[in-house]
């Protein structure tokens, strides 16, 4: 399973990297693919690119506040949940939705 | 450059029995150590925060924050709690550490964000709450989060 995410919080201080991190933490133990943009205080970091998304099973965006350039993930499956949510539940998160794109695989 | 965090900044035993005290008590530290242009402002600023969404993330750590202009630079304090106490938490669970985070409000670019972003990052791994844990002295801490932010921001 291939996974993007972008990330964002109301300060743009915390949440949008611990949310980040622990997404990308979840879909390494998984196996999954995983890159995850960050739009915080500091500006947009690791910016996905058009191939990424392109490659992506599902897209996964934080709803604590708006997301930049939202338009760029029109057609993919978009999975929204609050930072929070992913900072706490992201390996429940990720095996759902692997169970769901990998028929409960894990792809290398 | 000025460090975001130094011995001063450091509560091992931070004895409060409210979430409203821990934030008052962190604040004080910010304030002595001369991070903020006004205290009431600062506190005032953290506690409005706190009722948008709780910053009771869960693994016993709470992360308070207060952007404004009230925050003269980029700083973070800690506090380990002698007893726990309750922060709302996403889990529910009492909290057991505190990192109070004070940032100005034009503060985009300034590099010490990027500190305090990495030091988020790390607090989701296991191995480095517990190290912070075990810490024993203010100095231990420090040296875990910069050892800490060093792998990262190399990394």
């Amino acid at each position: 399973m291939k996974i993007v995410g972008v990330t964002a919080c109301p300060s743009g201080v915390a949440h949008t990297y611990m949310a980040a991190e622990s997404l990308q933490v979840a879909a390494k133990d998984l196996g999954a693919e995983c890159h995850v943009e960050t739009q915080g205080q500091i500006g947009i970091e690791n910016t996905l690119d058009a191939a990424t998304i392109q490659a992506a099973d599902v897209v996964i965006l934080t709803n604590d506040i708006g997301i930049k350039n939202e338009e760029r993930f029109r057609g993919k499956p978009v999975l929204r949940v609050g930072s929070g949510d992913l900072i706490k539940k992201s390996a429940i998160i990720v095996k759902k939705l692997a169970a769901k794109f990998d028929g409960g695989g894990v792809t290398a | 450059m000025t460090k975001i965090i130094d011995t001063q900044l450091v509560d091992l035993q931070l004895d409060v029995p409210t979430k409203a005290a821990a934030i008052a008590a962190l604040g004080k530290r910010l304030a002595d150590d001369d991070r903020l242009n006004d205290y009431d402002a600062y506190i005032q600023n953290v506690t409005q925060r706190e009722t948008l969404t709780t910053t009771g993330i869960g693994f016993g750590i709470a992360i308070p924050h207060g952007k404004t202009d009230a925050v003269k630079t980029v700083s973070v304090a800690f506090g380990k709690l002698a007893q726990p106490i309750d922060w709302e938490s996403l889990d529910g669970e009492p909290v057991t550490m505190i990192f109070q985070l004070a940032v100005p409000e034009s503060s985009k670019g300034d590099e010490h964000l990027r500190l305090i972003s990495a030091l988020s990052r790390n607090l989701i791994h296991a191995e480095f709450r517990e190290q912070l844990l075990q810490a024993g002295s203010a100095q231990a801490v420090i040296d875990l989060i910069g050892q800490s932010l060093n792998a990262t921001l190399e990394g």
